[in-house]
């Protein structure tokens, strides 16, 4: 085709684009054109209208859509295009359409004008109108217009030709997407069953489309759809469907994808619907593999299908048989497939990524960027306890080279879940969030409770009573810190975290660094005019922490307090003043406001205040009024005269007060307005902080009211401890973080050096290693049938009790129903004997329904984890009495039908565990055995499953189902020094419950 | 779903857009810049997919001119939209009787009419070349009749 039908000024701006070398000389000419154009507008708009020559206009229109195209301004004469809209010419009225398309932004004006034109075209009696203006309603029409075209689109869905057909069914779906009042999805739905079963197959194709969008939304409706949708993937792949559909002869393998993705999206996570599909799928990933590329995108749906679906191992074994093709294969883009492919099969099943150990090493240090950053997602994909450090330092490498925000945000983000998931040592993590947070530009990306749980963790310590661990953790953290101090850039969270954890344990570095020293570089810091508040806040508060602890007060620090006397910021200034004024009149008490590391310690409090007694007796007795404390109501008028906290006698009471801010001068002013009485405090971490955390004990009865108002304000370093609440799950894995790993774990100094243990880790085994198998040892590290020789690895992650290895964390997860969760529990075996993994997240959402159970973080191993309900546990199994035939011997029966193991995974476990409302807990004996043993041994005569058993923290999940469809889930936790199982059991109602205790009582002790 | 389509010639200058949701004209520009100097710095070795701002780019180069499909979402085959690329390209091919970057800069219309055929609301409906260029046989004849009857 040639030009030749075109005007010479038409082909002259096309020749001048075309030959144009440069954007500059682009831009000029199309100015130039703007400016021709609107000439030729204006000597049209003063010529004869009636004589306006179509033919011009449309040339017209697209030199204008050029001008648009290329980024300049063409809205002079977008009225054209909407009067073209209205041509008898075909041609021309496509072209309108398309040109309003193309320019008209969705809130333009101009689109109302179209409403006219397309009702009328959509009701015309030529095809071709019907097409332009369907096309045109799919570009144009916005929510507001729906209602004027949905009746006319829907009746072109009966239209007699194909070409209509077709396109209705897209416009109509356009329609239901911009506005669901006027189409519905059900009226969709059902219109859309019935087009599925048009003659046409293109049209049925069009279909399909609608159906995938509308699967995702809700899959619900179309769950019947599998046979029929089975059997029309079976004609396609039968060649059934005319040769013209058939792309390098593969027969039409666009269909066949977009049926293979919704059957994907309606078999995810259902059995029977799975099950319908498993052999056309093997049926289509034979006949498709044909060597070329369409035959392998097809190959590639049906990889992305099984992985999603309930999964069949002969399919995921052909699956992986055809990732380990791509992966093998020269060609980039079958390579890009492979690792995408191998990271959705790793999600579930991390056996299959233990082959291709050199070709994902390889993929890494592969100079195309995709192939990294897919290659980058597969790792974390497959990230475990072993791996976990060597995966951490190349994400955080390609987090500091990369400029692009969204990878950046990604990878902080994963580099948080992985660090905080499978953390092989405390001081491992800490340096890994160190490291972190220094990276200019991700500090600002991290969730601010990452550096809260971090300071915890420093604080809390490992939680057993190796205290050399904690001080030669808390020493690694504060160098590198101290490191990281003349750095010229620092992210807030990164400079809050390093004043609190120099305030507090910078005296630990003793001898190689003056606290003076320490000191007045936070002083310097302090000064920063970047600062932000909060982290200056934190500075000054580091300052305050270590005057106290030198017992003199340096110049610069003198002087820094000093000048804050004034800062703008109340809190600031505050918390200056008060200082000094402690500084200058009452030096001596300094070290009891400021202890030294004290940050867990409970704060005692006398709440009745009664060193005041005489002060206040001898006040009232001089004629001062009784202290009246205000209502606690909301409501005004009812304040003041609460009867009876009339009869109270006259103290300060802290409950009515509103919780104040939590921030790091809190607990200091707290401490230095009740210096000698103090304040009730929780421990302020979240571990135990609501329950039993409570000073000593002797505080009973109504305080524990106080205990819980204050629990979050005592957060010396939490900011947002109560906040957390909402996110159970996650605050789970922060609770694992908070506590402590490992008991016999690697020496702190580790934390810098991280980069260089991948290399040095992998001894030299029998025969040297190259650079890239080391890296592989170091990635596939506890991935089922990979290399064995993990154990050198392994050594640091044993744990002195039981002498369990890493080894068995690689225990084979393909077995398990939900490998996933395998995987996780191995992260919190690996991470570590002391980890506070608690399976159910009992900590958080237990506080107020069930406070019983072992959530307790804090002292595992140290008997009686739930301290204060202990004795509820100890209850006389037998005290239940009342037994019928279900509570004899022999295994557990309810009504007399004996209860069998519930097929169910711990997602499902927690799913159900919050719904049951039956809570009966009792204790058994765990039989002489210490570990899991006595455990499985009750659960087997018992007749429940075993779902998931943590070591870490020494609990275990057991569940079981009645032939009248009850449930029992039951939350174990070996307590008493491993002599006992405290349990929980879960039911729908409490008999069931009851019954349970009744049977165990009678068989299990 | 498919954000946009794109031809680009390796000067950086765009043949032909094709956009399935709004953006802004400045919107467009940048991000055809930025894409164009993304795919004219990778390799024939690499692979013909590259992630950018969310998008998913698949981009296939025909001589000088590259042809760029972007996606979002998950669900996307990339290799299938690659294939895609080139049965855009056949049909171009069979309308344009071998086509090149001239034959669309002299018919942009005309090419915007078959992408029409083949992608609407950013999914792919059609792949079947005789029935894309079916209805565009129907709109030359009937184009043909109207030139006739006025000149």
């Amino acid at each position: 085709m040639s030009g030749s039908h075109l005007s010479k000024d038409f082909f002259g701006l096309v020749k001048s684009i075309g030959e144009s070398k440069s954007k500059q000389e682009e831009d000029r000419i199309i100015r130039n054109e703007v400016a021709t154009l609107k000439k030729t507008l204006s000597e049209r708009v003063g010529g004869d209208k009636k004589k306006v020559d179509k033919k011009k206009l449309k040339e017209f229109l697209v030199r204008m859509m050029y001008v648009e195209m290329l980024g300049h301004d063409g809205s002079f004469g977008y009225i054209k295009a909407v009067e073209l809209a209205a041509a008898t010419s075909i041609i021309h009225k496509r072209t309108g359409y398309l040109t309003c398309g193309a320019v008209l932004s969705p809130d333009h004006e101009f689109r109302f004008m179209l409403i006219n034109q397309l009702q009328r075209d959509l009701a015309s009696s030529n095809i071709l109108e019907v097409c332009a203006a369907l096309a045109g309603v799919v570009r144009l029409i916005t929510g507001d217009m729906v209602a004027t075209v949905v009746n006319d689109v829907g009746k072109l869905l009966t239209h007699q030709s194909d070409l209509v057909r077709k396109k209705a069914i897209i416009a109509l779906h356009r329609l239901h997407q911009l506005d669901q009042s006027n189409i519905s999805a059900e009226d969709l739905t059902v219109k859309l069953r019935r087009v599925l079963c048009d003659r046409d197959p293109s049209v049925m194709g069009a279909s399909l489309c609608v159906i995938e969008k509308m699967t995702l939304k809700n899959p619900l409706p179309f769950k019947d759809l599998v046979p029929s949708l089975v059997s029309i993937l079976k004609q396609i792949i039968e060649h059934r469907l005319p040769s013209e559909f058939d792309y390098h002869r593969l027969p039409a393998p666009w269909l066949q994808m977009k049926l293979i993705r919704i059957l994907a999206i309606l078999g995810k996570g259902d059995k029977s619907s799975s099950e319908g599909m498993y052999a056309i799928l093997a049926d289509t990933i034979k006949r498709a593999d044909t060597g070329i590329n369409a035959g392998f995108a097809v190959v590639y749906e049906v990889v992305k299908c099984v992985t999603t679906i309930y999964p069949n191992p002969q399919l995921l074994d052909g699956a992986a048989n055809a990732i380990s093709r791509f992966m093998e294969s020269n060609n980039h883009n079958l390579k890009y497939l492979g690792v995408t492919g191998l990271s959705r099969i790793v999600k579930e099943h991390p056996k299959y990524a233990a082959q291709h150990q050199m070709a994902v090493v390889e993929c890494l240090g592969d100079p195309d960027e995709t192939l990294q950053r897919k290659t980058l997602e597969l790792l974390f994909e497959m990230c475990n306890p072993v791996n976990v450090e060597f995966i951490a330092t190349k994400l955080l490498a390609f987090l500091k080279d990369t400029n692009d925000d969204f990878l950046r945000r990604q990878l902080t983000e994963r580099i948080a879940i992985i660090s905080e998931r499978y953390a092989p040592t405390q001081s491992w993590y800490i340096g890994t969030i160190i490291a972190l947070f220094a990276i200019p530009g991700a500090g600002d990306l991290v969730d601010p409770s990452i550096a809260q749980n971090l300071m915890a963790l420093l604080a809390e310590g490992s939680g057993e009573d190796d205290a050399d661990e904690d001080a030669a953790m808390r020493i690694a953290a504060c160098a590198t810190f101290l490191d990281l101090m003349d750095s010229p850039q620092m992210t807030p969270v990164l400079l809050q975290a390093m004043a609190w954890s120099l305030g507090e344990y910078a005296y630990l570095l003793e001898g190689t660094v003056e606290l003076g020293e320490v000191c007045g570089k936070l002083c310097k810091l302090a000064r920063w005019p970047v600062v932000d508040m909060t982290s200056r806040r934190y500075l000054v508060n580091a300052v305050f922490k270590l005057v106290a602890q030198l017992g003199t007060c340096p110049g610069s620090a003198a002087h820094l307090i000093d000048d804050f006397t004034l800062s703008r910021d109340p809190i600031l200034q505050q918390s200056c003043c008060e200082f000094q004024n402690l500084i200058t009149t009452s030096n001596h008490i300094l070290p009891s406001v400021f202890p030294v590391d004290a940050s867990c310690e409970d704060v005692g409090a006398d709440e009745s205040l009664s060193i005041m007694d005489t002060y206040v007796s001898s006040a009232v007795a001089a004629g001062a009024n009784v202290y009246s404390p205000p209502s606690d109501s909301d409501s005004e008028d009812e304040g003041g005269s609460g009867g009876d906290r009339d009869s109270k006698k006259p103290v300060f009471n802290m409950t009515p007060y509103e919780k104040p801010p939590a921030n790091p001068h809190q607990a200091i002013m707290a401490n230095i307005s009740s210096s000698g009485s103090g304040v009730s405090s929780g421990t302020g971490s979240t571990s135990g902080g609501e329950q039993g955390g409570l000073g000593g004990g002797d505080e009973v009865g109504r305080q524990s009211e106080v205990g819980l108002r204050l629990s979050g304000v005592a957060n010396v370093w939490g900011p947002d401890m109560t906040v957390k609440k909402t996110e159970p799950i996650r605050q789970q894995q922060k609770v694992t973080q908070q506590q402590p790993k490992d008991e016999g774990i690697t020496s702190v100094t580790k934390v810098q050096e991280v980069q260089q243990k991948v290399e040095v880790k992998d001894d030299p085994g029998p025969q040297p290693l190259t650079e890239k198998e080391k890296m592989a040892m170091a990635l596939f590290g506890g991935i089922s049938g990979g290399t064995e020789r993990k154990g050198e690895n392994g050594k640091e992650f044993h744990r002195p009790n039981g002498g369990r290895k890493v080894g068995k964390t690689k225990a084979p997860p393909v077995a398990a129903p939900e490998p996933r969760q395998n995987e996780k529990t191995g992260g919190a075996e690996g991470g570590g004997g002391g980890g506070g993994m608690d399976l159910l997240d009992m900590t958080f959402t237990s506080t107020s329904e069930a406070p019983v159970v072992a959530a307790t973080t804090g002292g595992e191993g140290g008997g009686g984890t739930t301290q204060g309900t202990g004795g509820d546990l100890l209850l006389d199994p037998f005290g239940m009495g009342g037994g019928g035939d279900d509570y004899g011997k022999g295994p557990f029966k309810y009504n007399g039908i004996q209860v069998l193991p519930l097929d169910i995974d711990t997602a499902g476990f927690g799913g159900r565990w919050g719904g049951l409302k039956g809570t009966v807990k009792l204790a058994v004996p765990n039989l002489g055995k210490r570990g899991f043993e006595g455990v499985k041994e009750f659960a087997k005569v018992a007749g429940l499953k075993v779902v998931e058993c943590i070591e870490a923290t020494k609990e275990c999940i057991l569940a079981g189902g009645g032939g009248g469809g009850e449930i029992w889930l039951v939350h174990c936790k070996i307590g008493g020094g491993g002599g006992e199982v405290e349990m929980q059991v879960k039911t729908e109602r409490v008999e069931e419950g009851e019954a349970f205790k009744v049977w165990a009582g009678r068989n299990w002790v | 779903m498919i954000q946009f389509i794109l031809m680009v010639n390796k000067q950086g200058q765009t043949r032909l857009s094709s956009y399935y949701s709004w953006l802004s004209m400045s919107e467009r520009v940048a991000l055809e810049s930025e894409i164009i100097r993304k795919c004219l710095s990778r390799s024939e070795l690499q692979c013909s997919f590259l992630e950018f701002r969310g998008y998913r780019i698949t981009y296939r180069r025909y001589a000088s001119l590259f042809f760029i499909v972007g996606t979002d979402g998950e669900e996307e085959n990339e290799l299938g939209m690659l294939e895609f690329i080139h049965t855009l390209v056949e049909t171009l091919d069979k309308y344009f009787e071998s086509v090149c970057e001239l034959d669309i800069m002299f018919n942009l219309e005309k090419a915007h009419f078959i992408l029409d055929e083949m992608v609407m609301n950013g999914m792919i409906v059609e792949t079947n070349k005789g029935n894309i260029l079916r209805p565009m046989a129907l709109l030359a004849r009937e184009s043909g009749k109207d030139e006739s009857i006025f000149k």
